[in-house]
């Protein structure tokens, strides 16, 4: 097996396995969905009744959304995850405490008139828990309206919420081969011009282009003339994105040591067996 | 109402794109005095690194209610 990464930034990744079978690439892409842990909002205390602001105004509890679009809201909002952190049923405390291994406390006060951002929840304790994303808008105030709550968030996965989600848009695809025999076409010297990347191979009679890098003129050629189009079913090319909570990186680390360490558990099992 | 967080079909948060791609076309109306183009708004959301058509129509479709909704609370 060989893993090649392709693309590498902050919040996405492209890479290529070889020598691996489709049931094995789908279970790193169904771990890469629902398996990876990260912090979302949990639950969120609402404060009903009058709020005062420092000046002594009175400003009034509710808003335009109701409390539990509000709690939704928080909950989806991508939080900076710390791996080393517990699951809450993995703590030794009940379930229903929380403690700072399981835990990260926020706290969000804001009065009208003015737009609420997850800019504005503030974490209590360290700084670095603070929402990626500043700019995700929760709810609207009027001048009378202000909003003040405590929400508590813990570590999940995505088999439990959507709000657990790190990744989208994870896709594989087969390594493809495309050979184009040059007398037969019109369209290879404009493809090898515009993608010089995606040549594979090329001699005086044919030229052979992969798909595995995007070009628009090669998806062209493909369905515009009939060039030989062979799959590889042991090589892979994989895609994903993540939310900012955690980076493509450690998403794909973590992925891989979770995969080994569920086979190797059901190896020892079918074993006892 | 507001613009959904994340996208509806893959989970992609959107909605902090939302505000910067209507600015984005309010700036096109508001020099040029014409609609955008297909092409203009393709652009806007390449730049934005929507790349999706699922993420996409979230934007495009969504229509922001909140201030219609605010007085009758």
């Amino acid at each position: 097996m060989e893993l090649n990464i392709l693309t590498l930034e902050d919040r996405y990744a492209k890479f290529e396995i070889k020598g691996i079978t489709p049931a094995i690439a789908n279970a790193l892409r169904r771990t890469l969905i629902n398996d990876i842990p990260k912090l979302a909002i949990h639950k969120v205390i609402f404060h009903h009744g009058q709020i005062r602001d420092m000046q002594g105004k009175v400003y009034d509890s509710s808003t335009p959304l109701f409390d539990e679009i509000i709690a939704h809201r928080l909950g989806l909002i991508p939080l900076p995850t710390d791996l080393n952190m517990n699951f809450r049923e993995d703590c030794d405390h009940p379930p229903d405490e929380g403690c700072p291994m399981c835990t990260v406390t926020y706290t969000l006060n804001k009065h009208g008139p003015a737009t609420v951002y997850s800019g504005d929840l503030i974490p209590v304790g360290d700084e670095k828990f603070r929402p990626v994303d500043p700019l995700i808008p929760i709810v609207k105030l009027k001048d009378t309206q202000a909003i003040l709550l405590e929400a508590e968030a813990i570590l999940g996965t995505a088999k439990q919420h959507a709000k657990w989600q790190v990744t989208s848009g994870v896709a594989y695809k087969y390594h493809r081969e495309i050979e184009v025999d040059k007398e037969e076409s019109d369209l290879w010297e404009k493809v090898k011009e515009a993608c010089p990347d995606a040549v594979v191979y090329e001699d005086s009679k044919k030229i052979i282009f992969t798909d595995d890098v995007e070009c628009k003129l090669l998806a062209e050629l493909i369905s515009f003339e009939n060039p030989v189009i062979r799959e590889d079913d042991t090589w892979f090319v994989f895609q994903f994105e993540t939310d900012g909570s955690l980076t493509a990186k450690d998403v794909l680390k973590y992925a891989i040591t979770r995969l080994k360490n569920r086979f190797s558990h059901l190896r020892e099992s079918a074993s006892l067996g | 109402m507001m613009v959904p967080v994340r996208c509806f079909s893959c989970g992609r948060p959107i909605a902090s794109e939302y505000n910067a791609f209507i600015s984005r076309i309010n700036l096109i109306r508001e020099t040029e005095n014409r609609e955008p183009t297909t092409e203009e708004i393709q652009k806007i959301f390449d730049d934005l690194g929507i790349k999706r058509y699922c993420c996409r129509r979230m934007i495009l479709s969504h229509v922001e209610l909140i201030d219609d909704v605010m007085p009758f609370d």
